[in-house]
């Protein structure tokens, strides 16, 4: 039993642990993309558009990266085992 | 701060060799010279000589040490045969296993005092992880051809413009994640832990946070591999 849950317990960790992290990196990578747009790209003619622009792609790719982890095979394994 | 004693440092240090002192070298010898890269190779001195001293003579009935490798060969093998199809697995068994191996004694060896982890340096993970990144999109151009891009554009053809910048953000996002995920836990660790020796090293107070960084070694070594296998795996199938 205590076996089964310690297997359980780093299963979920490995699958789901890394959530958060991918969700901010996303964001972050997002707005800086629309940073260097404005400032590097455009010499700051457009700030803040790009910026937020930028910001809303990055917060979409995070949400979508969150999709993606529920789409993995562990995810759905898990899935077939509760329907079955 | 003050510095952790790392006894491979010493001894080079006493050979006459260049320590640098701030976080990167000035010179070549300087950087060859790195905590984390003389770690990186006592790590890989340590995994070669241990499978040398195991597997040297293969048995029908394993011994002790061949018997821990099989077993972790073996649960590892079947591992990437659910996750990756066994396709990619005979392919990329070997880089995958490497990486879990190494990874995983590269974060446990930080645990022992005069040792640090090379992975609690950003350039190692980040070597890593480029390694992991390129392949997977090698892997996907190998299966798919130019059709690879099809990734990239969403189910619907009139959302391409809105997918196509959130998929390459995401994409580049693993980049980010897988990277300073792995640094961020093992420097966390060898921080704490640094911290607490100093501050209460004589009444065990590291104690605890040995026990945890045991664990958080091991959990990130596995999620480092899985989150591999499951980048390669998604590169190979067909775009949803």
């Amino acid at each position: 039993m205590a076996k089964k849950l310690s297997t359980e317990m780093v299963d979920l960790l490995g699958n789901y642990g890394h959530i958060g992290f991918t969700f901010v990196a996303a964001i972050f990578i997002g707005l800086g993309g629309g940073i260097y747009l404005d400032e590097h790209l455009f010499d700051g003619k457009t700030s803040p558009w790009f910026t937020f622009i930028g910001l809303a792609f990055g917060i979409f790719a995070g949400f979508k990266s969150l999709f993606d982890i529920l789409r993995t095979p562990a995810a759905r394994s898990k899935d077939k085992d509760s329907e079955g | 701060m003050e510095h952790p004693i790392l006894f491979i440092s010493l001894i080079l240090e006493k050979l006459g060799l260049p320590i640098p002192h701030g976080p990167v070298g000035n010179t070549f010898l300087e950087q060859l010279c790195e905590p984390y890269m003389t770690y990186t190779w006592f790590v890989m001195i340590f995994l070669v000589v241990v499978g040398k001293l195991t597997l040297s003579n293969i048995e029908m009935v394993p011994g002790k040490g061949q018997n821990f490798w099989e077993y972790a060969i073996g649960g590892m093998y079947d591992f990437f045969n659910d996750n990756m199809g066994a396709e990619l697995t005979e392919k990329l068994f070997p880089m995958i296993a490497t990486f879990a191996l190494y990874i995983a004694v590269a974060n446990l060896i930080g645990l022992i005092p005069g040792f640090m982890s090379p992975t609690s340096s950003i350039n190692t993970t980040l070597a890593l992880t480029i390694i992991v990144w390129v392949t997977h999109h090698i892997i996907g151009i190998r299966a798919h051809g130019m059709a690879y891009i099809k990734h990239f554009l969403g189910p619907i053809p009139v959302l391409i413009p809105l997918m196509l910048p959130i998929e390459l953000i995401s994409n580049i996002a693993r980049l980010l994640s897988l990277s300073i995920r792995l640094f961020g836990n093992i420097m966390a660790k060898e921080t704490l832990l640094g911290i607490l020796f100093m501050l209460a090293g004589a009444y065990f107070a590291p104690l605890p946070i040995m026990l945890l960084g045991v664990l958080v070694s091991l959990v990130q070594a596995m999620v480092f591999v899985l989150l591999t296998v499951v980048y390669f795996g998604q590169a190979n199938e067909h775009a949803h």
